[in-house]
């Protein structure tokens, strides 16, 4: 396996010194539904990136073809220059590089919150317990969670597991992370806790691609935005004139009924 | 009535010793049928065609054969198509093992098909291969929600396994057969050995009880 992972490291980092995420041409349909539509794309390393949209423009299942969640139907992804969409590419080791949250935790409820943390670094990475424990509690006092070490996940808020769950990914030390409405299952008064923490994450030079429906949120933080509207990209532009003075028709309405 | 327990009691230590040789079988038999019924699961959800195929075919097969039926194939009538000469252990661990994956599959399958995509999802999100995946993050979980029907598996498998007084074992039944037939209290052993197994079973369902608490715990 490190032979394949080896391979697939060196294959095309050449041209990849400034690109964390490139897509070429992304399709994907769900049976006849086509949900995402030729869409073009870069995302630099180091750049915060929003995704947004109305709901059902293929948001979600665009940011899932990042880590080959879903595989699409046509055209190219390449994470820091390897092709995800190879059959060559070892994907699981890719995956190690990009943290992905998701709108409803998915924390391992059979597992303490350290647990939580550790289990992958150790499983994956083959880091020691104790090294992988103190760079989970590490991880945890970052999100401001360190007393919660060993609780088990369902003794957690919603705002708490999020937070859980964010650390869990950085655990792994991944070099984007990607972002699935992270806020959308939550209480109102829980909402502000996890953008605080993403709002921190984004000033430590990490990659990250967010969908999301905060649109404050996105134009603090973000430093550009990716509207979709069914399935194509239309619009890619920094906040201050996506939010300000959106090209697209659509962009305009729906800027009009979110802001 | 005629009843004397007097009578039959000498030959009770005799019974009870064969509760060591039908929680051997049932032991046994519950460990194989769990580890392949779990393998039968995964070929079951495998996506692969073949592995599907053979895994539905296999629960056909031992569904729709008496449990006797199959012992009797596996102790008499194995050993003339291999020329092995297989002891009773063997058959009776192999035939209720093989025939409780079978229904045990169908139970495990639902128990994984029954936890969250998420789990995987997240899995998979950080890298975790499949296998530890499966080991650690998704079979815990389906375990533990279908833990009340693993433990009726073993409750089955111990009430099943006096089938191999059949074929010479001598377990609970073959032994209180033996007292019998040697005392003539026929009802009072045979009562005896009833009251064993009706205990042995309520002892596996407590077990269950304080274990099910247990994993409670992180609910």
């Amino acid at each position: 396996m490190s032979k394949v992972s080896e391979q697939t490291q060196t294959t095309g980092s050449a041209d990849a010194t400034a690109s964390a995420i490139k897509v070429e041409g992304l399709h994907k349909s769900f049976g006849k539904l086509d949900v995402l539509k030729n869409i073009n794309t870069e995302i630099k390393k180091g750049e915060v990136v929003a995704i947004i949209g109305p709901s059902g423009s293929g948001k979600s299942t665009f940011l899932r073809c990042m880590n080959l969640l879903e595989t699409p139907t046509k055209g190219h992804v390449y994470v820091k220059g390897h092709d995800i969409t190879s059959l060559k590419t070892d994907i699981a080791r890719i995956r190690q590089d990009v943290g992905m949250v998701f709108q409803h935790f998915h924390l391992f409820p059979h597992m303490t919150v350290l647990e939580n943390l550790t289990y992958a670094p150790i499983k994956v990475k083959g880091l020691s317990k104790e090294a992988a424990s103190q760079k989970g509690l590490e991880l945890l006092t970052r999100v401001g969670l360190r007393d919660k070490a060993d609780v088990y996940p369902n003794r957690l808020s919603g705002g708490q597991k999020q937070r859980v769950a964010i650390a869990r990914s950085l655990a792994m030390e991944p070099e984007i992370m990607l972002f699935d409405e992270p806020t959308s299952a939550l209480d109102p008064e829980m909402v502000k806790e996890v953008l605080e923490v993403m709002k921190a994450l984004a000033h430590t030079g990490i990659t990250m691609a967010i969908v999301t429906h905060e649109m404050g949120f996105a134009r603090e933080v973000a430093d550009r935005i990716l509207f979709l509207d069914e399935g194509r990209l239309v619009e890619d532009a920094p906040p201050a004139e996506f939010f300000t003075q959106p090209r697209n028709e659509r962009a305009k309405q729906f800027l009009e009924k979110m802001l | 009535m005629n009843l004397d327990f007097a009578a039959a009691a000498p030959s009770f230590p005799y019974i009870l010793q064969g509760i060591w040789v039908t929680l051997q079988y049932t032991l046994l038999s519950a460990v194989f049928g769990f580890i392949w019924g779990t393998i039968l699961a995964l070929f079951k959800i495998s996506g692969i065609k073949i592995l599907n195929w053979f895994a539905i075919a296999y629960t056909s097969i031992f569904r729709g054969l008496p449990l006797i039926v199959t012992l009797s194939i596996v102790y008499f009538g194995l050993p003339q198509l291999t020329g092995y000469r297989i002891t009773a252990l063997e058959a009776g661990v192999l035939t209720f093992g093989l025939n409780s994956a079978a229904y045990i599959s169908e139970t495990i399958r639902g128990g994984i098909m029954a936890v969250d995509k998420g789990q995987r999802e997240a899995a998979m999100s950080l890298g975790v291969p499949y296998r530890p995946m499966m080991l650690n993050i998704i079979l815990p979980q389906a375990f533990k929600n279908i833990l009340p029907a693993l433990v009726n598996e073993s409750i089955g498998l111990l009430k099943d396994s006096a089938l191999v007084s059949t074929i010479g074992a001598l377990d609970i039944l073959r032994r209180a057969s033996h007292a019998a037939s040697t005392s003539f209290r026929f009802f009072e052993s045979l009562l005896f050995a009833g009251l064993i197994y009706y205990l042995l079973v309520m002892i596996l369902t407590g077990l269950a009880k304080l274990l099910e608490r247990r994993l409670r715990r992180s609910e």
